[in-house]
C-alpha cells in the first residue's frame, strides 16, 4: 500500500515537472491570497448583498358567477397596479373557496371582495385586533398588528352612549391612517319583489330575517308559499351558523335559528335591538346582565329550550372542542361578540346572568348570536377526522359540519333541499312570535322556498313571469337600469352595511408596512368604480362603518377626506404614484419597476 | 322554466333531424335499414352501453369533480386571460344582435342537432363501421374531458371580463341558463367539449363523405359555428377550442383504432351457438 501511494505521489510530481512545481505552486498561491485577502473581503461584501426584487403579487378575487363587482373592481386595480409598476396577476377562486384561501388559511397576498360589515361598528374588534392574527375566521384575516390600534378597539368596546361615539371616531380615523384594508364602497342593494302577491315589503330588510317575517299575503294562496330567490347556491349546500366559507350575513341561518335579541332593521336602515328569544334583559350593575327567556320554547324537533342550551351556545362558540382540544377552537364567526361574555350563570330554566367585560352597548351585541341545542351540539365537539389525513389543530365537527338537517328554534323549520336547486323551510307553528301575546313579525306563510338561480337576469325573468315573490340575494348592479315596474312588480332599494374592500395579507412584505397601504389606498379612485362597475348603485366610502357611525371627518365629500385618488377619473397619474411610492421609502430601478424587499 | 327550455330543444331538434333524413339520407337507405336493423343495432350495442356508461359516470361525477380540483388547485384562468385574452374582446366587439341571435341558437340547437343526426345517419348505412366508430369517439371524447376537468380549473372569459363579455346568451336569453347548468360547471372550460364532440362529427363527417357528400358541407359548417359560438358567447377561449380541436382528432384517431379490434357480438355469438347446440 504504501509504495503504492508514494508512487502515485510521485507521478503527480511528474506531472507537473513541466510547469511550475507543486510546493512552488502552494506557496505562490498562500503568497497571492495573502495580499489578496482584502480583495477577496471586498468581493465577498459587494456580492453577497440581495437586491430588492420587483414586486409581484396576487389580487385573490371571485368569479363573475360568484360576485360580478369583485372581479371588476379586482381587473381595474390590477391595470392601475400595473401602470405603476407593479407585476400583478389575478386567481378567481369560487365562493367558498376564496373564503377558505383569505380568511382560514391566510393564503394571499392581497384580496379584493366583499366583506359582511356590521350595523354596529364593534365588528372592526374581531377584524383587526391583533389577539386574532392567527385565528380562522372572519377574526383578523389581515394578520394586522397594531397595539395602538389595540387599544382604541377596546376603549370605543368598553364605553357607552356619547362617549363610545368618540371612541369609534377616534378608531376610525386611526383606521383611515393605518389603512389595514382598503374600503371601497357600500352597494345599495335592489331586489325585486312581488307587490300582488305580499305586502309589507318595506317593513323588513330582506338581508335579514325580518325580511321573510310580518308579509301579508295578498291572494288566496300567497300564503301557501313564499317563493323567493337566492343567486348564490351556499344555501342549499351549507347550513352550519359556524361555517365560515358558506356563509354571508347569514339570512338563511336566522331564520332556522333565534338568537336572544335581534336587530329588527327595516329596508330604509333604521333598526333597533329587540327581545327576541329573550322576553327581557336587564343591567342589575355596570357588568352583569340578566337575561330571562320566553316560557316554553322549543327546538323544531321538540327538546325544550333552556337557559342551559344558551350557556351552552357561549361556551361553545368560545370554544367549539370544549376544552378538548390542546387550545381552544373558537368559531369563526361571532367572535367578537361572544368574547364580549365573560361568565354565564344559569339561575334557572329560564333565565341566566352573563358577566359582560365590555360596556353595555357591545355587551348587548352580545345576545344575537343564534342560540345552538346542546343535545346536537356537543357531540361536535370532536375533532373532525379523515384517515390518513392531518387535520389542522382546531379543526372541530362543529366548523366543518354541513349541519344538514338544521335543528333550530326559529320562526322557519328545515323541509328539504336539493343541492344548487333549492332549500324550502317550512313554518314553525309552535314559534313564540306566533303567540297571541307577542307583538313581533311573525311568520305568515306556510313555506318558503329558496330557489337557488345565479344570474340576475333569469332571476328577473322568474319574478316578471310570476314564478318567485323576491329576489333574496341583491341585484346585480348592471341589470337595475333595465328592471321594467309594473303595478305587480317593485324594485325595492336598500341600504348596506356590507362593503367591498381590498385587504392586504400584513403577515408578509410589504403589505406589511402601513406606508406602502396608504399609497395603495390612494391609488384607487373609488368614485369612478362606483360609476363604472356599479353603474352608480353604490356609495364610495372612506371608513367601512354603517352610515350612521361615519364622523364627520370622514364623509365622503366628493373626494376621499383621508386617502385621495392620485389621478383623475380612473387615470392614475403614474408620476404622482412613482413619487409616493419613492416618498414612502420604495425604489424603483431603471426600467419602472417598483423594487420591494420580499 | 327548463321542462319548457326542454321541450322546445325536442322539438326543434327532431323537426332538424327529420328534415336532413330526408335530405341526406334518402328513402332507398330507410327501406334497406327496415329490414336489417336487427343486425345493426347488435353491432352498436356494446358500445352504445360503453357511451351510456360513462354519460352516467359523467352526470354524477361533474358534481364532485369541482372539488376534486379545487384539492388540486391548479388554476389555469389568469395564464390564459394573459395569453389571449384580446383576442375574445376583439370577438366581442363584433356582435350584433343578428349574429347573437345565430350563436345562441348554434350553441343550443346547432349544436344538439349535430351531435343526434350522425346517429340516425350511420345506422342508415349498411356498413356499421361509421357508427361504432362515432359512438367510440362520443365515448373517448366524455372520458378523456372530464379527466381533464379534474386537473384543470379553469373559468371562461365570461367570468373573468363580465363587462366585455355581457354573457351574451345568459343575459339575452336567460332561459337557457337553466338548461346548461344542468350540464356545465363554471370551471370546467378547458377543455371545450362542445367545440370536441361538434369537431368529432365534422371529422367523421370528412372520412363519410363518399356516402354522405351533402352532410360533409353541413357538418363541415355546423362544427365550425359551434366553435366560434362558444367563444362569441364568451364561454370558452381560443385555447379552449384548440384543445377541443386537438381532443376530437385524438378521440377520432383513437376511435378508428380501437373498434373492430374486439368484437364483444362475435364472442357473444359464439357463445349462443355453442349453448344452442348444446
Amino acid at each position: 500500500m504504501d509504495t503504492q501511494r508514494s508512487g502515485s505521489r510521485r507521478k503527480v510530481d511528474g506531472d507537473s515537472a513541466g510547469g511550475i512545481s507543486r510546493r512552488a505552486a502552494l506557496a505562490g498561491a498562500a503568497g497571492v491570497m495573502a495580499s489578496t485577502s482584502g480583495c477577496v473581503r471586498e468581493f465577498r461584501s459587494t456580492v453577497n448583498r440581495d437586491d430588492l426584487e420587483p414586486l409581484s403579487l396576487t389580487i385573490t378575487t371571485l368569479p363573475a358567477d360568484g360576485d360580478r363587482e369583485s372581479i371588476l373592481l379586482a381587473r381595474e386595480i390590477a391595470a392601475t397596479l400595473e401602470a405603476v409598476g407593479i407585476d400583478v396577476s389575478i386567481e378567481m377562486r369560487s365562493q367558498e373557496e376564496f373564503r377558505r384561501a383569505v380568511v382560514i388559511n391566510h393564503d394571499f397576498d392581497v384580496y379584493v371582495g366583499p366583506h359582511p360589515g356590521g350595523l354596529d361598528p364593534d365588528f372592526l374588534y374581531e377584524t383587526l385586533h391583533s389577539l386574532y392574527a392567527d385565528e380562522p375566521g372572519w377574526q383578523n384575516p389581515f394578520g394586522f398588528t397594531n397595539l395602538l390600534v389595540d387599544d382604541l378597539l377596546e376603549a370605543q368596546r368598553d364605553a357607552d352612549g356619547e362617549q363610545r361615539r368618540d371612541a369609534v371616531e377616534a378608531t376610525l380615523e386611526a383606521l383611515a391612517i393605518e389603512q389595514p384594508f382598503v374600503p371601497i364602497c357600500t352597494p345599495l342593494e335592489h331586489r325585486l319583489v312581488r307587490d300582488d302577491r305580499f305586502d309589507g315589503w318595506a317593513d323588513g330588510h330582506l338581508a335579514t330575517r325580518t325580511g321573510y317575517l310580518g308579509l301579508e299575503p295578498q291572494t288566496d294562496d300567497s300564503a301557501d308559499q313564499l317563493r323567493a330567490v337566492h343567486m348564490d347556491a351556499r344555501p342549499s349546500q351549507n347550513l352550519n351558523p359556524l361555517n365560515v366559507e358558506y356563509r354571508d350575513r347569514g339570512t338563511v341561518i336566522e331564520l332556522l335559528y333565534d338568537s336572544l335579541a335581534a336587530d329588527l332593521v327595516a329596508t330604509d336602515g333604521d333598526h333597533s335591538l329587540e327581545p327576541w328569544l329573550a322576553d327581557d334583559w336587564e343591567w342589575l350593575d355596570e357588568s352583569t346582565l340578566r337575561v330571562s327567556l320566553r316560557p316554553d320554547c322549543t327546538f323544531h324537533d321538540g327538546e325544550a329550550l333552556t337557559a342551559d342550551d344558551v350557556a351552552f351556545t357561549y361556551r361553545f362558540l368560545e370554544d367549539t372542542a370544549l376544552g378538548g382540544s390542546a387550545a381552544p377552537a373558537p368559531a369563526p364567526r361571532y367572535r367578537g361578540r361572544v368574547a364580549a361574555v365573560d361568565d354565564i350563570d344559569v339561575q334557572d330554566e329560564t333565565t341566566l346572568e352573563l358577566t359582560v367585560g365590555t360596556g353595555q352597548d357591545v355587551g348587548e351585541q352580545a345576545l344575537t348570536v343564534p342560540i345552538l341545542p346542546e343535545h346536537h351540539w356537543s357531540e361536535r365537539a370532536a375533532a373532525a377526522t379523515i384517515p390518513g389525513v392531518r387535520i389542522a389543530q382546531g379543526t372541530t365537527d362543529a366548523v366543518v359540519t354541513d349541519n344538514l338537517p338544521p335543528v333550530g328554534s326559529g320562526p322557519f323549520q328545515y323541509h328539504d333541499h336539493t343541492e344548487r336547486e333549492h332549500v324550502t323551510l317550512e313554518r314553525f307553528d309552535d314559534h313564540f312570535t306566533l303567540r297571541a301575546d307577542v307583538a313581533l313579525p311573525e311568520p305568515t306563510v306556510d313555506e318558503l322556498r329558496v330557489g337557488i338561480d345565479p344570474r340576475s337576469t333569469s332571476a328577473m325573468q322568474l319574478i316578471e313571469a310570476d314564478s318567485a315573490d323576491v329576489t333574496s340575494s341583491p341585484l346585480e348592479s348592471y341589470v337595475i337600469d333595465d328592471v321594467d315596474e309594473t303595478d305587480a312588480v317593485g324594485l325595492l332599494e336598500s341600504p348596506s352595511w356590507a362593503f367591498y374592500h381590498l385587504g392586504f395579507n400584513a403577515r408578509s412584505a410589504p403589505f406589511g408596512n402601513p406606508r406602502f397601504r396608504q399609497v395603495v389606498a390612494q391609488l384607487i379612485d373609488k368614485a369612478w368604480l362606483v360609476e363604472d362597475v356599479f353603474h352608480g348603485y353604490a356609495r364610495p366610502i372612506a371608513t367601512p362603518v354603517a352610515d350612521e357611525w361615519v364622523p364627520d371627518a370622514l364623509e365622503w365629500d366628493g373626494a376621499d377626506p383621508a386617502m385621495p385618488f392620485l389621478g383623475s377619473n380612473g387615470e392614475v397619474d403614474v408620476d404622482a404614484a412613482r413619487t409616493a411610492f419613492e416618498e414612502a421609502g420604495f425604489r424603483y430601478d431603471a426600467d419602472g419597476n417598483l423594487r420591494v424587499r420580499q | 322554466m327548463l321542462a319548457q327550455v326542454l321541450t322546445q330543444l325536442v322539438v326543434v331538434v327532431t323537426l332538424l333531424v327529420g328534415v336532413s333524413t330526408a335530405l341526406f339520407v334518402g328513402r332507398d337507405r330507410l327501406r334497406k335499414t327496415r329490414g336489417a336493423w336487427r343486425q345493426r343495432v347488435r353491432a352498436a350495442t356494446p358500445i352504445t352501453i360503453a357511451l351510456a356508461a360513462v354519460l352516467l359516470f359523467n352526470s354524477v361525477a361533474r358534481q364532485i369533480v369541482p372539488d376534486f380540483s379545487w384539492i388540486i388547485d391548479w388554476n389555469l384562468t389568469f395564464p390564459i386571460y394573459d395569453l389571449e385574452g384580446e383576442f375574445i374582446i376583439w370577438l366581442q366587439a363584433q356582435a350584433t344582435p343578428a349574429v347573437t341571435a345565430y350563436f345562441s341558437f348554434i350553441y343550443i340547437y346547432g349544436y344538439v342537432f349535430l351531435l343526434v343526426f350522425p346517429l340516425v345517419a350511420y345506422f342508415a348505412l349498411s356498413e356499421t363501421r361509421p357508427l361504432r366508430e362515432l359512438l367510440t369517439a362520443y365515448t373517448l371524447n366524455y372520458t378523456i374531458g372530464l379527466l381533464l376537468y379534474v386537473f384543470v380549473i379553469a373559468y371562461g372569459p365570461r367570468n373573468m371580463m363580465p363587462e366585455l363579455v355581457e354573457a351574451l346568451l345568459y343575459d339575452t336569453y336567460p332561459q337557457y341558463q337553466h338548461l346548461t347548468r344542468q350540464v356545465n360547471r363554471n370551471t370546467n372550460v378547458f377543455p371545450s367539449l362542445h367545440t370536441s364532440l361538434a369537431a368529432t362529427v365534422s371529422i367523421l363527417a370528412y372520412r363519410t363523405r363518399v356516402q354522405y357528400p351533402g352532410w360533409n358541407i353541413v357538418a363541415a359548417v355546423l362544427g365550425i359555428s359551434v366553435a366560434i359560438s362558444t367563444m362569441y358567447l364568451g364561454i370558452h377561449w381560443v385555447i379552449d377550442v384548440l384543445a377541443g380541436i386537438a381532443l376530437a382528432y385524438v378521440s377520432v384517431e383513437l376511435a378508428h383504432v380501437l373498434v373492430g379490434r374486439w368484437s364483444i357480438s362475435a364472442w357473444l355469438d359464439g357463445r349462443v351457438q355453442s349453448l344452442r347446440r348444446r
